[in-house]
């Protein structure tokens, strides 16, 4: 489980970037947060990671709380960026391998990545192919098998199907059901709203670093998801 | 995860067009210049060995004394056995000396001076390849270790699993560091394999602890600029302003500080000129000449031959008598001038090593500075040789002055100059010149404030990374 309170982020440069974002994300439940560039999506994910320290509040992971215990709360959590960035003159099969590694998955063998290389849709052809060379969409399935490799409960997604053809983005959210399915919890940023409203229990607007719009599939049943969006960000509000 | 983190950074880089780039042209290189060294020490062992025997048929075929006396003797550098590697100053500051009587010797006809191309482009040697190029594959290698990470993503994902930087840091220092050293140690390698099968090249037990020495000296040297650069890497959120400040760095360090040092050493501590010094000499020696005159006039006035012309003992006694009177006043005036000359050339030696010891030291800020001196003093090619060289010649000169003297004026029979008859040369008891070059524990004491420097940058800059990268913004 994801877990923010009073989660605040303000920069050195007095940039309020995250305000007291209250949040939680349960097993088998994915989370689509939507907002401007610059809202504080990224802020958000950063903060879970332990990447920078929050100003105010606490985000935890299972419970633990990442600025308290950032290694022991990262072993209950995946992370795949906008741009999967791999190393690039490794394989498929070398990326997999130092990632799960790192991830304390030392037992896995070659059999195992290729299983989850095919979960991923992934061409046979391009295991053994220098990742250099990989589409944006073959970079994207690849950084989904290291996340399934990881196989964490908790899953963190910065913008994932932004440049993906349509074909690759369905795919990917098809994978992402599976996770749902297997009690993962999903926290997304994304700007697809026609493809989150498709897949996600939970929907939070964030309009300068306030959650300004929180709601579930059921009560936006019947509602234009675009139109919502672009009301909320033109528009100040609170949650409602 | 350590053993992971470092085998990850050795495939990531061993795998990259740039080592294989490289490894191939550091292969080529250092097989080049070791076996252009090897070369250029055998022909100048040939030329040395050519030239101390021309000397001895020189000296042999005098005439006599006096012409010996006048010619003087010359004194060879023999060339050592690690300049095949490590070629340092000797081939700008000459292989022979002339020593006589009068002139303070020095040694002349260097290779630049006898082929200045080789001025030009300077010599291809291990130090010139550690120093320039391997530096700056260094710091290619590694301007963005961590920034670079930063700028394609691959940290994020990285701390995204529960690694602790102090760890991942430590695995790409170590990782980065193994892989660098390759293209160094595998062709250093093999040319220590060239110089072992060529047959001219005997390298003894001292020869090789030295060749270890100055390879730990590679070694520092390298991980200087490799922590330097994992250092600004970690402080700099843009591989391209860590390029640019490292480059800034590099300049720094191996091309301004050694000449900024020289500079400074002689504005602190100016000494005269070589021609000063010449012309202070030429006129205590004018001064002296001046005196003998008046001295021999008044011998000769009071000393006048007053026995039978006809008798030929009596003659031969009196010039027993002149000739002694002249080998005496002769032997007083060169000692004069000689005590003279050496007070001169004493106080202009001192400061001018003064001068040269406070460029050295200022200039050892510089690991790339701390590298020459350093790998110079262990190959026996450096300044220091040079003026150990030079003052076992000053110190033979008065030697051989004393012994050629002697003999020009022991050889002064009148009765057989008169008869025609020339003395015989014989040179079977003229003093030989030693010259011991200088013992490993005296090398190496010299070179460790060279070796601290260096380990201290290397602490310095480690310390920088670690501590820098603990703190380092990944977004």
């Amino acid at each position: 489980m994801l877990e923010a309170k009073n989660l605040t982020k303000r920069y050195d440069d007095g940039l309020l970037a995250l305000d007291n974002l209250n949040l939680e994300v349960k097993e088998g439940e994915i989370f689509c947060l939507f907002g401007a560039n610059g809202a504080g999506k990224t802020t958000a994910i950063n903060l879970f990671l332990n990447f920078i320290p929050p100003t105010e509040g606490t985000a935890l992971i299972n419970g633990i709380d990442v600025t308290k215990e950032p290694l022991k709360s990262k072993r209950y959590i995946s992370f795949v960026s906008e741009n999967v960035m791999l190393y690039d003159n490794f394989t498929a099969f070398q990326n997999l391998d130092y990632f799960a590694k790192l991830a304390g998955k030392r037992l896995l063998s070659k059999k195992d990545y290729r299983r989850a290389l095919q979960k991923v849709g992934l061409e046979e052809s391009a295991y053994t192919m220098r990742t250099k060379n990989y589409s944006k969409g073959m970079r994207q399935k690849l950084g989904i098998a290291i996340l399934m490799i990881k196989d964490a409960p908790n899953i963190i997604l910065d913008e994932p199907t932004a440049g993906l053809d349509p074909k690759a983005a369905a795919e990917f959210l098809d994978l992402l059901l599976e996770f749902k399915e297997s009690g993962k919890a999903i926290f997304m940023s994304t700007h697809d709203i026609l493809r989150a409203k498709y897949i996600a229990d939970r929907i939070g607007f964030l309009k300068q670093g306030k959650l300004v719009m929180l709601r579930t599939q059921s009560e936006l049943e019947g509602e234009d998801l675009s139109k919502l969006y672009l009301h909320y960000m033109h528009e100040h509000g609170e949650v409602n | 995860m350590l053993r992971d983190i470092i085998k990850k950074e050795i495939l990531e880089t061993i795998t990259s067009p740039k080592f294989v780039f490289t490894f191939l042209l550091c292969v080529i290189l250092i097989l080049l210049s070791v076996y252009t060294g090897i070369n250029n020490y055998t022909s100048e062992l040939h030329e040395y060995n050519t030239a101390v025997a021309l000397n001895k048929r020189n000296l042999d075929s005098q005439s006599d004394f006096g012409a010996l006396l006048s010619m003087g003797t010359k004194i060879n550098k023999p060339p050592q056995v690690l300049s095949s590697i490590i070629s340092g100053i000797q081939e700008a500051v000459g292989r022979r000396a002339t020593v006589t009587t009068s002139i303070d010797p020095n040694l002349i006809d260097s290779k630049y001076n006898s082929n200045p191309v080789f001025a030009i482009f300077g010599e291809l040697d291990l130090t010139f390849i550690i120093k320039i190029v391997l530096s700056l594959f260094a710091i290619l290698f590694t301007y963005d270790a961590i920034v670079g990470e930063k700028e394609r993503g691959t940290l994020k994902l990285t701390l995204s699993n529960s690694i602790p930087r102090d760890r991942l840091i430590l695995g790409k220092a170590i990782g980065g560091f193994i892989s660098l050293m390759m293209p160094l140690i595998i062709p250093l390698l093999l040319g220590l394999i060239l110089l072992v099968i060529y047959p001219n090249i005997l390298l003894t037990g001292d020869d090789w602890i030295r060749i270890g020495l100055i390879f730990l000296m590679f070694l520092l040297y390298i991980s200087v600029f490799f922590t330097l650069s994992l250092f600004v890497s970690a402080r700099t959120s843009r591989s391209s302003s860590s390029l640019l400040i490292l480059l800034f760095i590099w300049v720094t360090f191996v091309t301004v500080i050694p000449k900024a040092a020289v500079m400074v050493a002689a504005r602190i501590s100016p000494i005269p000129s070589v021609h000063e010094i010449n012309a202070e000499k030429e006129e205590f020696q004018k001064e002296e000449q001046a005196k003998l005159l008046p001295e021999m006039t008044k011998w000769q006035q009071e000393h006048t031959f007053q026995g039978d012309p006809g008798n030929q003992e009596q003659i031969a006694a009196y010039q027993k008598e002149l000739t002694d009177y002249i080998a005496e006043i002769q032997i007083e005036f060169n000692s004069k001038v000689e005590e003279h000359n050496a007070l001169i050339d004493e106080g202009y030696h001192a400061k001018r090593l003064k001068q040269q010891m406070l460029a050295l030291n200022f200039s050892r800020i510089s690991p790339a500075s701390a590298l020459m001196i350093g790998a110079m003093s262990l190959g026996k090619t450096g300044i220091e040789e040079h003026e150990r060289f030079l003052n076992s010649i000053r110190s033979y000169k008065p030697i051989y002055s004393e012994w050629a003297t002697n003999k020009a004026m022991k050889s002064l029979d009148f009765t057989k100059i008169a008869e025609g008859k020339m003395p015989e040369i014989d040179i079977s008891d003229m003093p030989e010149h030693n010259f011991k070059p200088e013992s490993l524990r005296n090398s190496f004491a010299r070179v460790l404030p060279d070796f601290f420097i260096m380990i201290g940058f290397i602490i310095v800059f480690f310390v920088g990374a670690y501590v820098s990268f603990l703190r380092y913004d990944i977004r």
